[in-house]
């Protein structure tokens, strides 16, 4: 299980689905200056062009993936907008084709001889920080679970699909539990969908990564989350431990009060799908930055 | 004195074109060098490398020392970066080829004109030199087990940026041969494939590659792939046998 190869006959899909409800414009981490939605949107961005990138054969992006961003808050619905926004479900190699824009910066990089270089980077945006309304994770868990169900039709084999679900807070519209099993019930000949969940806090409170157990977490919310979050397969405990997360066989897919770099490795780890290298977009100074 | 033997199977991965097919085998029997590359799937250029890394390892009369090869490849590196300016790319073809090519190298050189035949072999990657007696392995390299093919080995890059680590990876190796041996070379879910069932002792894969029609070994490795007994990757073998030859 978990072992299927990507490829363009037998892709896979990847769903991001985001917490955009009111709070996420609070800040993040201590930094007033800038919110969780702005973060989230950054990481996510960072996400889909390593997506992108992994998919890129020379001039030509192979459809590996097909990938849906998903956001609830004052709407439920998918995040792109523009020409990928009349579908909720998009071939990455449409992905690559539209972002709103791509910016250009300078990255620093070690030259290779013990010293540093700047060299031009591109970064495309596919979406905008989002921070409005209630958080209404049921009604947003039912629409990826429509979305699955309607690729799955078309994709009974192969590797599962990965929903990569971030938020901040507890549902406005009931325990999310039972939709979440639902969705974890689906699956191809591969395996059941892997769902992962990352609940980010402003709180100074101790988090909680990739647990094996409900022993530790502190309420009724977070155990439902726990509930509904997929075991780590080999390949993503492998990745995991490549970024030097202390993850043990049965660890599941679910972070709790994480803090911005948990969201980097989040992100990393729940797409490394086939035990590929995670990566690492952020260098390390900035990860130290935020740990 | 000496007759060598030489026979090839390349197969791209089931379900793609032979021209999508990153692997790529190059020798010349007159010089005695021979070589087998992989393209990284996910590298940009990949199958230019390879091809590059390939033809011009064989037609090149040294880089079988670490720091030949180093200066060598370090060339050709930026040759085939030079190749790629002036092309107008697309955000993410820009991005990819910032990070430049990936390839898997191995090569052998044989010495066919003294007395013994002698090799020296030179391997950076998961691609493998393996040589063969009387059902023994006597050398595999740089790989010499299946538990050792990983999905991130240490490759040959186009950025000379990355060769101060990855160059310490290469591997250099010589050894000489007796009447019926086998080298062979193997892009890597070949190696994997061979030496799992050789550590298994369920088949005599020499034999098959010695023995079986071309037709029927591409049947027979499709079939493999299909089962699931080997990854669907593309297949790169060049086997070389060496007999002495006889006076009648």
């Amino acid at each position: 299980m978990y072992s299927a190869q990507i490829t363009r006959a037998n892709p896979t899909c990847i769903v991001l689905l985001i917490d955009q409800s009111g709070s996420m414009a609070d800040p993040f981490s201590g930094d007033s200056s800038r919110k969780k939605s702005d973060f989230v949107a950054e990481v996510v961005n960072h996400t889909l062009h390593d997506l992108v990138i992994r998919c890129t054969k020379t001039e030509e992006v192979r459809n590996y993936y097909h990938v849906a961003v998903i956001g609830y808050g004052r709407h439920v619905g998918t995040c792109f907008s523009a020409e990928l926004g009349a579908r909720q479900m998009v071939p990455i190699a449409q992905v690559a084709d539209y972002p709103l824009q791509v910016k250009s910066s300078y990255k620093r990089v070690s030259d290779g001889a013990g010293g540093w270089v700047e060299i031009p980077v591109r970064y495309p945006v596919w979406i905008h920080p989002a921070s409005d309304g209630k958080t209404p994770m049921c009604e947003a868990l039912t629409r990826v679970k429509e979305i699955l169900e309607r690729w799955l039709l078309d994709h009974p084999k192969g590797f599962p699909p990965t929903v990569l679900h971030l938020t901040d807070g507890e549902s406005s519209d009931g325990d999310p539990n039972e939709i979440g099993q639902q969705i974890m019930s689906l699956g191809t000949d591969d395996g059941s969908v892997l769902l992962f969940n990352c609940h980010i806090s402003t709180r100074r409170a101790a988090k909680i990564e990739y647990p094996i157990d409900e022993r530790s977490l502190p309420d009724g919310f977070a155990r439902s989350l726990f509930q509904m979050s997929s075991r780590l397969p080999a390949n993503f405990l492998s990745a995991a431990a490549q970024l030097g997360v202390n993850v043990i066989e049965g660890s599941r897919g679910f972070v709790f009060n994480g803090d911005p770099s948990s969201i980097v490795q989040f992100y990393e780890i729940g797409t490394s799908l086939t035990g590929m290298t995670p990566y690492r977009w952020m260098d390390d100074d900035r990860r130290s930055e935020l740990a | 004195m000496w007759n060598l033997d030489t026979r090839q199977l390349l197969l791209p991965k089931l379900g793609h074109e032979a021209s999508e097919c990153e692997d790529f085998i190059a020798f010349d029997t007159h010089t005695g060098r021979f070589a087998v590359a992989d393209g990284a799937t996910e590298a940009f250029d990949a199958r230019n490398w390879a091809q590059r890394l390939a033809q011009h390892w064989v037609e090149n009369e040294s880089a079988l020392t670490a720091d030949d090869f180093r200066e060598w490849v370090a060339a050709e590196g930026r040759e085939l970066h030079e190749s790629w300016s002036g092309l107008s790319l697309s955000w993410y073809s820009e991005e990819k080829a910032r990070t430049g090519s990936f390839a898997a190298l191995a090569g052998v050189e044989l010495d066919l004109e003294s007395d013994a035949v002698s090799w020296k072999a030179i391997a950076l990657g998961d691609t493998c030199f393996l040589h063969y007696r009387d059902g023994s392995l006597l050398k595999s390299l740089p790989l010499s087990r299946s538990e050792s093919f990983n999905s991130a080995p240490v490759l040959v890059a186009s950025d000379a940026s990355m060769h101060e680590t990855s160059m310490s990876s290469v591997v250099i190796d010589s050894g000489s041969c007796n009447d019926g041996d086998i080298l062979l070379l193997l892009s890597d879910a070949m190696a994997c494939w061979f030496l799992e069932r050789f550590e298994r002792n369920d088949l005599d894969p020499n034999r098959l590659f010695k023995t079986t029609g071309d037709d029927e070994l591409k049947q027979f490795f499709n079939d493999e792939r299909l089962a699931g007994r080997m990854r669907n990757d593309d297949l790169a073998m060049l086997r070389l046998e060496i007999t002495q030859r006889r006076v009648s």
